[in-house]
């Protein structure tokens, strides 16, 4: 390709930041705040905050055949179709047009849009501790974390400040408390619950989940108004996304410039300098390719994206993708299982409502193995997730008998108080667990289709019986009627916690990244989406991106200041 | 012949009558379905769920044009085994009405209906034998009647009568109470 100098000076940045998504968003947010011009590229539309949410403040009947997607959807969208509802459709992308190849069944649900899929996430925000940081190092599985818990403290404080954080401080070692807004608040049935597991045992409690849902104004956002339709987009700016938070800041510093329908293709790599020299884009309004040039490079393409990013990026220094000397890249692919949990009826509280919907459930945090328990049969933990609420409509009208007046009655008056929890487990880091590239299939822009190959394996199956059965048992002690166990056995990517592909650590034989997130083989590259995670622990994930993000953004900017990038 | 032989052709036509008999069942269930079958029998689809959800003290189905919830979504969102399930059951209760009051459904009284709707319920009572049930659903699709109930539930539960007066709707609560006392004749929540 051929660039006069004039262009080249256009097209050159201080830092290039590809992907929206959470983190992402924090990424430009953090280079921008530190005066670096910063190109954020994302290979969607435009997402702006309140104005491209357009079913936020619909009505129930404003949806002429409900929720139900139609038969046309499914097909079209036989993955993303089994998330999605005509409520938020838009905010996915469509299978037919961005294709995949599942070499074992593995559900990748993507929102290709500025904001990705910050839109669409769960909210929930846990701290890993040293348990994590420490684990593979203990059992020899993976390779051992180049950090530990102290290194991140003060940055996980740093992105609960800013994103604002309501939860509940229970001074656990093993999820370790944050800065925290006013919690929300249990219901009697959860209440309940939750006093009858701490009479029993003194390792474990229930307490509130700790979300980005705002209980107080903060940062010219929220608070949350307690619809829970937080998957449309938040009117009132009621929880975290990039669209609501990040990608505003980045733009009041003057120094964003955001680049949606910008596919990036390639990682450029300057031979000479041996490190990044900026990325290849294709522009998929006018399918013009264009060149971008940078000192530094953040890929935050998300987990699999990203994986598949730098295996396409081929150079005679990188013959097996950028930065992949270690072999690792794409490699030890997680995603937490949350297919095993219980689901109960309980006869009292008869007396008691409740008016909102409060956004979140409940959080049993990790109680397995935080020792190692010889009585065991599986390594690491999970932590139990759930909610308590009253039978409604949708769920009393398959048990009722027949129809008419009593029908109707039965259908439109509160049902017993019941309570569905599922256990959120590790996933082991496997070698074979991985993506790749087929280069014989391309998608409509001549890109190769990514292959994903996972599956779960005897580690998770052996803990998902237990989850069925610690909860089954703690229901049955708090009194619970027609307790279900189940396991849905949903395969990975579920879950929407894909991490792993890129992974940090201490050598660059065995990873990808050090522990400042830098690429090994191209110091000017940091990758601090999923990719970077060594071991996937069982809290959900984004908090730590965050809090990952904002440090290595810290250590370029020295570096740079220092000449040493 | 042999015993032996006589059992084994024996059971072979009978493997032969089922599997043939299977075939023909699956591809008529599996037909496509004509839109205006389903249309024609708005009339109909709207007395049918006025009787599983009447007029009280609050609105009915009818009055919340569920009917046409349960055609667009028969139409739009349905796979065709279960279309044609739905249809057939239409066709089933006509026949059966036919041939017990001799005259169409819309001309019989408000208890005769009842009575047809009673005999299309009998058998899909929807929770003994829970997991034949939900092979016998995922095959064939569900019984008739529970496909109408579920609609008509879907319908007048999201509905603006449905939802604001036979139910209590809470469009932007503002604040969250956790625990508050069960009003009385309080109606259930809507939306979750």
């Amino acid at each position: 390709m051929y660039i006069s100098d004039k262009n080249k000076q256009l097209n050159t940045y201080d830092a290039i930041v590809i992907g929206s998504g959470i983190s992402g968003g924090w990424a430009a947010m953090e280079l921008c705040k530190k005066g670096m011009k910063t190109l954020l590229l994302e290979r969607g539309r435009d997402v702006k905050h309140i104005v491209d949410y357009p079913t936020a403040t619909l009505n129930p009947w404003d949806f002429k055949a409900g929720l139900n997607n139609t038969m046309k959807d499914r097909e079209i969208d036989p993955v993303q179709s089994t998330a999605y509802s005509p409520a938020d459709k838009h905010f996915y992308v469509s299978d037919a047009e961005h294709p995949y190849i599942q070499e074992k069944p593995f559900n990748w649900y993507r929102g290709y849009q500025v904001g990705g899929r910050s839109l669409t996430w769960g909210r929930q925000c846990y701290r890993l501790s040293d348990l994590d940081f420490e684990a593979n190092h203990q059992d020899g599985f993976g390779v051992d974390w180049p950090i530990r818990y102290k290194d991140l403290e003060q940055w996980y404080s740093y992105a609960e400040s800013f994103i604002g954080v309501s939860g509940n401080r229970e001074n656990l070692k093993q999820l370790p408390d944050g800065e925290f807004l006013t919690p929300m608040e249990l219901n009697c049935i959860e209440k309940h619950l939750g006093d009858s597991i701490r009479k029993h045992d003194e390792h474990r409690l229930l307490t509130i989940a700790r979300v980005a849902n705002l209980t107080r104004g903060w940062d010219h956002r929220g608070p949350c108004q307690n619809r829970n339709l937080c998957n449309r987009g938040c009117p009132f700016g009621g929880y975290f996304s990039s669209n609501s938070s990040t990608i505003p800041a980045a733009m009041a510093t003057g120094n964003l410039t955001l680049r949606p329908f910008s596919i990036v293709t390639e990682i450029l790599f300057d031979e000479q300098q041996q490190k990044a020299k900026g990325v290849r884009v294709i522009d998929t309004l006018s399918n013009e390719v264009y060149e971008f040039y940078a000192k530094i490079v953040f890929v935050n393409a998300s987990t699999i994206a990203t994986a598949g990013l730098l295996l396409n990026s081929v150079s005679s220094r990188f013959p097996d993708g950028f930065g992949n000397g270690s072999g690792q890249l794409g490699h030890n692919l997680m995603d937490h299982h949350s297919s095993a949990g219980a689901y109960g009826v309980h006869e009292g509280y008869t007396e008691q409502y409740y008016k909102g919907r409060r956004p979140c459930g409940f959080l049993i945090p990790r109680y397995r193995n935080l020792q190692h328990d010889k009585s065991l049969d599986f390594k690491r933990g999970y932590n139990i997730q759930g909610h308590g609420e009253r039978q409604e409509w949708m769920d009393k009208a398959q048990s009722i008998d027949g129809f008419g007046e009593d029908f109707k009655a039965q259908l439109t008056t509160p049902g017993p108080w019941t309570i569905w929890m599922a256990g959120w487990g590790e996933c082991l880091p496997y070698f074979d667990n991985k993506v790749s590239l087929d280069n014989s299939r391309k998608d409509k822009w001549g890109q190769p289709l990514l292959k994903i190959d996972f599956s779960f394996r005897e580690n998770e199956h052996k803990m998902m019986t237990d989850i069925q059965h610690t909860c089954g048992e703690m229901f049955e002690k708090a009194g619970f009627k027609n307790i279900d166990t189940f396991n849905y056995n949903k395969p990975g990517g579920s879950t929407i916690h894909e991490m792993g592909t890129a992974r940090m650590g201490h050598d660059p034989k065995t990873s990808v990244l050090n522990k400042f997130n830098q690429m090994h083989e191209a110091k000017n590259v940091f990758i601090t989406d999923g990719s970077c995670m060594t071991s996937s622990a069982c809290q959900n994930p984004s908090l730590t991106y965050m809090a990952l993000t904002a440090r290595a953004s810290q250590f370029a900017y020295e570096q740079l200041k220092k000449g040493d990038l | 012949m042999n015993r032996r032989l006589y059992i084994k052709s024996v059971f072979g036509l009978a493997v032969a009558g089922t599997a043939s008999f299977s075939i023909f069942k699956w591809v008529s269930i599996n037909r496509a379905i004509v839109p205006a079958d389903l249309v024609h029998k708005r009339d109909l689809l709207a007395e049918l769920a006025e009787l599983i959800i009447p007029q009280t003290d609050t609105p009915g189905a009818k009055a919340a044009m569920v009917q046409d919830y349960i055609i667009t979504v028969m139409l739009n969102c349905t796979p065709a085994k279960e279309q044609n399930k739905f249809i057939d059951g239409i066709a089933e209760l006509e026949d059966y009405t036919a041939a017990q009051y001799g005259k169409a459904f819309l001309k019989c009284s408000p208890s005769e209906r009842k009575a047809v709707l009673k005999h299309m319920a009998k058998n899909s009572s929807g929770y003994s034998y829970k997991i034949l049930n939900k092979i016998n659903n995922k095959l064939f699709g569900k019984p008739f009647f529970l496909k109408l109930r579920e609609l008509t539930v879907d319908g007048y539960c999201q509905s603006q009568l449905g939802a604001t007066q036979g139910l209590a709707y809470d469009y932007i609560p503002h604040t969250f109470e956790a625990c508050i006392p069960l009003l009385k004749n309080q109606k259930s929540w809507a939306t979750k």
